[in-house]
């Protein structure tokens, strides 16, 4: 027992990384945070948590898919705003809830295929598809306005048996990346690919019959589609299009994946340290906020976390 | 495809960096829509104002060499831009700026050098952090307005001409042999390219690897520094907004030049043709009456399609 407890907050020895020390600073973050103000502890600040984290978990969770095998999705805030732009362009629900699914999986699949077929580095590849998207949504919305369908808007600020929807939205999305990540065969293969990215044989897995380049494309299409699953959510949140909601996703994710104790070169890391890590970044924000702390500073801060995860992680490469 | 990519003279078109057909095609487009505007003057204007991005490029170039990537000239810019016209430091003078830039340059490249080289921390992260941090501070500092504005000099000395080239632009060239200097016939530019080529060999050869991505990101953010310098004195204004897209430009400049992570077939002219497709690019896309979203997505296929074209190129080598 106490081996283990030892093994989890070092992350030694796992393919999960190291995830319990995270988990121990969102814990002292919330006690802080109750201790010091009386606002935090409210029921009503405490819903409004869910509902700030849950887009963030969400965009998360599909970051963590491309980040095992070793990739980076830096269009995950560009798909974020698009999906919101294309929800509110006036149409049935019936009509653009698939849209925004199709289009993500379209943009996932671009970025897929310019990495696997012509070897372009993931950052590079992805870096372009954002300036794309992020045109697209500026061409369709120009500045924020529009309505989307009620059927969005209702699914995020309703309540069942006195529980609001997006707990629900959390418990789903967690569900099924917990089935494709632990429960499927894809999930297994994500994870020996990436092991083999991150010790420099990138055949390995190929050598034992796992078609990598298959694989690598359907991650960047699951990342994507868990984009629009927050576009989706943010878009009900916000009620209308904004093609600046997106902004910045892509370096939190990015946080909150590297905070959770996953290995940005591949290979290592878990679902619960994502959501984890995406957890702190939302408790941080929340404690900013209630701290008055100016916008300006709270993404300097975010910058300053990133940097400080991303520099305690060791790896061989150097460069990009 | 693989046919003709193995034909020797499709082969030899491929080595010539994108960059210079690009720009042909994008003066016979110009040249077809609006033949009056290809003359010295109107040319020379819209080559002046893509001179701080011609300067970035410069930077972007040696850390892509080393397998690399800069992406926090868009901080630098702004944070010089503000220590210039917040008016922090009253009755300065130009060389005291032009230190201080410098400075905030070498040091913010060094810092840079340092996470990538040392700590091994990925490029893209490092950079954009610090870029988002450094955006974070000054709007902050300036709470979200434009700070005030630029001593007069700095925009009299942007708009001065040389024999009827605009100085920055001459400028612009000077510094490009320079770095093309520094990169052919010094030991640095011999180090840079077996780093690039292969960082594995080049550390078993004896070269200072780890040093030697240091030093070229502490170039960058001196290169970097001087391109805030000529930004500043094109707008003379103080913002808030000023340079961010920059760095996005500066690297689908030097992949459209020819340099791709490790891989420096363009040299250093390529990349300059990279930057002047962009100012051409600007042109003819405000005259086609395409405005800032179509900007946006077409930096995003040209960045793309230069990578495809090279990683076409690297698979059936």
């Amino acid at each position: 027992m106490h081996r283990s407890l030892f093994n989890i907050l070092s992350g030694r020895n796992t393919r999960q990384g190291l995830w319990g020390l995270p988990l121990v600073v969102a814990l002292l973050i919330s006690v802080w945070l109750t201790v010091e103000t009386t606002q935090f502890a409210t029921a009503e600040n405490l819903f409004n948590l869910i509902a700030q984290a849950m887009p963030l978990i969400i965009v998360a969770i599909g970051q963590l898919v491309v980040v095992l095998i070793g990739g980076l999705d830096l269009s995950v805030g560009s798909v974020i705003s698009f999906t919101t732009a294309v929800l509110s362009l006036d149409q049935p629900a019936i009509v653009l809830i698939p849209a925004v699914f199709v289009l993500a999986a379209v943009i996932g699949l671009v970025n897929g295929l310019a990495i696997t077929r012509f070897n372009v580095h993931p950052i590079i590849a992805t870096l372009s598809t954002q300036y794309i998207v992020l045109g697209f949504t500026r061409i369709l919305r120009p500045v924020s306005g529009g309505t989307v369908p009620d059927i969005v808007i209702t699914a995020v600020s309703g309540s069942f048996l006195g529980i609001p929807f997006p707990a629900f939205w959390g418990v789903i999305v967690i569900l099924a990346a917990w089935k494709l990540l632990y429960g499927s065969r894809y999930g297994l293969h994500l994870f020996a690919i990436g092991g083999g990215i991150a010790s420099g044989t990138e055949s390995a897995a190929r050598n034992f019959g796992v078609s990598d380049r298959r694989n690598i494309i359907l991650a960047y299409v699951v990342c994507s589609c868990f984009a629009a699953v927050a576009g989706v959510f943010l878009a009900g949140r916000i009620v209308s299009g904004d093609p600046n909601v997106g902004l910045l996703f892509e370096l939190d994710t990015v946080t909150a994946v590297a905070l959770g104790g996953t290995q940005l070169s591949g290979g290592v890391g878990s679902l619960h340290g994502t959501v984890i890590g995406a957890l702190v970044m939302a408790l941080l924000a929340n404690g900013m906020n209630l701290a008055n702390v100016s916008p300006f500073v709270q993404t300097a801060i975010k910058g300053g976390i990133l940097l400080a995860v991303v520099g305690l992680q060791s790896r061989k490469k150097m460069g990009l | 495809m693989a046919a003709v990519l193995s034909n020797p003279i499709a082969r030899r078109l491929l080595r010539i960096p994108p960059s210079y057909f690009v720009f042909i095609v994008l003066l016979a487009t110009l040249w077809i829509a609006r033949p009056n505007m290809l003359n010295l003057n109107i040319m020379g204007i819209f080559v002046r104002q893509i001179v701080p991005l011609g300067i970035l490029v410069l930077g972007q170039l040696v850390v892509m060499r080393v397998k690399s990537i800069d992406l926090s000239g868009g901080g630098i810019i702004l944070l010089i831009n503000y220590f210039i016209s917040s008016g922090s430091f009253p009755g300065a003078s130009l060389p005291f700026f032009v230190v201080l830039a410098l400075a905030t340059g070498l040091a913010i490249g060094l810092f840079n050098g340092f996470m990538i080289g040392n700590r091994r921390v990925s490029a893209v992260i490092v950079t954009l952090a610090v870029s988002i941090i450094l955006v974070g501070l000054v709007q902050f500092l300036s709470s979200g307005n434009p700070p005030g504005d630029v001593p007069k000099l700095f925009n009299d000395l942007y708009n001065t001409k040389f024999l009827s080239v605009p100085t920055p632009v001459l400028f612009w060239i000077l510094l490009t042999a320079a770095v093309s200097f520094l990169l052919s016939q010094t030991v640095f530019g011999r180090y840079v390219a077996s780093v690039g080529e292969n960082a594995e060999a080049a550390h078993f050869s004896g070269v200072p690897v780890q040093r030697t991505v240091i030093l070229a990101h502490t170039l960058a953010g001196l290169i970097a520094a001087i391109a805030a310098l000529v930004q500043t004195g094109s707008i003379a204004v103080g913002s808030v907004r000023v340079g961010l897209d920059l760095p996005i430009l500066a690297v689908a400049a030097t992949i459209l030049g020819g340099v791709v992570f490790g891989r420096g077939d363009g040299g250093v002219w390529g990349p300059f043709f990279g930057a002047l497709c962009f100012a051409l690019l600007f042109v003819v896309m405000t005259v086609l009456g395409i405005d800032e979203p179509g900007k946006l997505i077409a930096q995003g296929v040209i960045i793309l399609g230069a990578a495809i074209f090279y990683g076409v190129r690297v698979r059936n080598p």
